[in-house]
């Protein structure tokens, strides 16, 4: 069996009505991704029903804040604290911030710099 | 002043005697009852996600099947399939089928392993050690196939690089059938031991739309009643042998040990099947040129399910390698469950979820 | 709900009291290695050519090589066993062996210094003139030592084009086309191991 694995790209307006969607349906929230580009970060998000996974890549400028999905999607609390802390990516509202002491680690945002 | 008890706040870890894990909860109680648990990790980060940046790809296998001791054969072989993918190489028949036996010899050691520690955490320690007395069988067979008893370094990108001869195959065969004898009374005392049941029975409910929404992962899931296996994605040669995702429908401890327990024997029926339609032919396909692009890729390891992303640049280096584990899922469904629990049994419920701490901070 | 059961490990519980312990009296009696156990690296340093191959795809950094003075040394208390140098090693000089790296109350770095060609043989890989005493008497035609950074050179008006240097670099950084005649160095693959230099039965390669 293949299922589906896509990856939507959407905009910031887009983003939230999409995840409220996921959550309605059903599916089961996969896992949350950040990656860098130039002055800029693309966040995957990864929602699984049985065999199928999508995933809706949000490209946001370094400046700009996310808005959690945490209210929507209360286990994501973990992996956008991770992406907050390791990339420093401005994210917004989480319930539970760890506020960068999830990991104990010296640096901050370790991975945002390349090498 | 209400009636409301008074609260106290009990840290639990990271270093306690049940769970070797760097995993520190703050237990919120009101007298024995937990009412919150918040936990907190990110005591050995160890950053190897980055690391992916400054390593070749190629070499970065050796690193990816480092981030766990337990499930490592399947972090290798997941991001091995992640880059595949990308490149479109085409992995020999032959390799599939090894990496398959070797994905499910590594979920019996798991599953042996984790049986093991749940004995322990009820301090039954003989039936902690007859379990582990088991998987060191399973390790023998590691140590005999691939040279190693905890890290086997035997994926590469494009295959596996040890093969098995006819003879070595006929012995993990025999093996098989001489653990799965011997599995049968631990089984038992498992499942039917009165002891046992009563710590077990009824603690830790997950009801399946609870498991789906806070999204668990593995056995968890399927202990719930949702029959959700990777493995039914087909990768590797999983999609040549026959299995049913197994599941249980009550969701507390004893299902998910059930689960845990009918998967060992699934394991050994899967590791039969390979071995009775294993083909011949090369083990390694060449793999030239760098991976551009990016995939996900998702795998079942014995804690559940992993995902793998890699996005490649054109050169030898990644851009990003991202793995969620399967206790990075767990997690969230664990503390679910440990509201509303007795303080005693924070332990056995933290051990459930089969937790691998050091693998989710990567 | 499944039946339970009173005393079902009171049979492996007595079976156990009377049978003999799983395991083994280990210092007293000799462990026994799998054939296949990576336990540690060893090397034939006869064989080796000094290209770096290992040092460079070793994943913790464990392993340096130095060219020019002929050596090949590994901490040992940094290898992970991986076992990837052997799989890379050209000439296959370096091989995974059952045994341990015994314990040690510091982390001690192991040298192996290859021996000095006896005189007249292939020089290749020899010392660097005055770092020792009697050198092998380099012939212009070989590669020598080749210092640091050099990448191989094809004098077009002596290559036969026999495509000898590209099967034998180890990273595929030449390309060798005898119908058209062309002879191609992908600068970025190319380690500067001297291989190909070394085996151009013409002499036509030089690294520089």
């Amino acid at each position: 069996m293949n299922g589906v694995n896509d990856i939507i790209p959407v905009t910031m307006e887009q983003f939230l009505p999409a995840v409220i969607q996921f959550k309605m349906d059903g599916w089961r929230l996969v896992q949350i991704c950040a990656s860098r580009l130039p002055g800029q970060y693309e966040l995957s998000y990864s929602f699984s029903n049985a065999y199928d996974l999508w995933t809706l890549r949000l490209t946001v400028e370094e400046e700009t804040s996310v808005s959690s999905i945490t209210q929507i999607y209360p286990c994501a609390f973990l992996q956008e604290n991770e992406v907050s802390e390791l990339f420093g990516v401005k994210i917004e509202n989480i319930q539970q911030d760890y506020k960068h002491k999830l990991y104990r680690i010296d640096r901050d945002a370790p991975f945002k710099e390349k090498g | 002043m209400s009636k409301m008890a008074k609260q106290s706040i009990i840290p639990f870890g990271p270093q306690h005697p049940v769970l070797p894990e760097p995993v520190h909860l703050d237990l919120v109680l009101e007298d024995e009852t937990v009412v919150e648990a918040v936990p907190s990790i990110g005591f050995v980060h160890r950053g190897l996600e980055k690391l992916v940046e400054t390593k070749d790809f190629k070499e970065y296998v050796y690193i990816a099947e480092r981030v766990c001791g337990i499930c490592s054969f399947g972090h290798g072989m997941g991001y091995c399939q992640c880059v595949e993918n990308i490149m479109g190489v085409e992995t020999p028949p032959r390799a599939n089928y090894l990496r398959t036996i070797w994905m499910e010899m590594s979920r019996i050691h798991s599953h042996l392993l984790w049986l093991g520690l749940l004995a322990d955490a009820m301090g039954f320690e003989s039936l902690f050690m007859q379990s582990w007395r088991l998987r060191e069988k399973v390790l023998d067979l590691f140590d005999m196939t691939t040279g190693g008893r905890v890290i086997f370094s035997v994926n590469c990108i494009g295959g596996v690089l040890k093969d098995m001869d006819i003879g070595i195959l006929s012995v993990i065969q025999r093996t098989l059938d001489d653990m799965e004898k011997e599995l049968r009374p631990i089984a038992d005392t498992f499942l039917q031991d009165y002891t046992v049941g009563s710590r077990l029975r009824g603690l830790g409910i997950l009801r399946p739309e609870q498991a789906v929404q806070a999204g668990a992962v593995g056995p968890m899931l399927r202990a719930s009643g949702v029959a959700y296996d990777a493995r039914g994605l087909g990768y590797a040669a999983y999609g040549d042998l026959e299995f049913e995702p197994v599941c249980a429908k009550e969701g507390d401890s004893y299902a998910r040990c059930q689960v845990r327990i009918q998967e060992i024997y699934q394991s050994f029926s899967l590791i039969h099947q390979a071995i009775e339609k294993i083909p011949q032919g090369p083990i390694q396909a060449a793999a030239k040129g760098n991976p551009n692009g990016e995939y996900f890729m998702r795998i079942e390891q014995p804690r559940g399910e992993a995902v793998y992303y890699v996005k490649g640049n054109g050169t030898k280096f990644l851009d990003r390698f991202r793995l969620r584990t399967p206790t990075t899922s767990n997690i969230p469904p664990m503390l679910d469950l440990l509201k509303g629990c007795q303080l005693a049994d924070v332990p056995l419920l933290i051990l459930t979820i089969d937790p691998c701490i050091s693998c989710t901070e990567r | 709900m499944a039946k339970t059961k009173f005393w079902p490990f009171a049979s492996t519980a007595l079976k156990n009291v009377f049978s003999r312990p799983a395991t083994t009296g280990y210092p007293f009696q000799p462990a026994q290695y799998p054939e296949r156990m990576r336990g540690r690296v060893e090397i034939v340093i006869e064989e080796c050519i000094g290209c770096g191959l290992c040092a460079r795809s070793c994943p913790p950094g464990a392993i340096a090589v130095n060219r020019a003075a002929g050596t090949w040394s590994i901490n040992r208390f940094d290898c992970v066993q991986c076992g990837n140098c052997t799989n890379v090693c050209p000439k296959k000089c370096l091989s995974m062996v059952p045994r341990y790296t015994e314990p040690g109350r510091e982390k001690k770095t192991e040298t192996f210094t290859k021996p000095l060609p006896p005189g007249g043989a292939s020089p290749k890989g020899s010392p660097a003139a005055g770092a020792t005493k009697g050198t092998g008497p380099a012939s212009a035609s070989a590669p020598g030592p080749v210092p640091a950074g050099a990448k191989p050179v094809n004098d077009a008006s002596q290559c036969v084009y026999c495509t000898l240097c590209a099967k034998k670099c180890p990273q595929e950084a030449i390309q060798v086309e005898r119908a058209s005649k062309t002879w191609k160095l992908d600068g970025e693959k190319c380690i500067g191991c001297g291989l190909c230099a070394a085996s151009c039965p013409k002499k036509c390669l030089k690294m520089q």
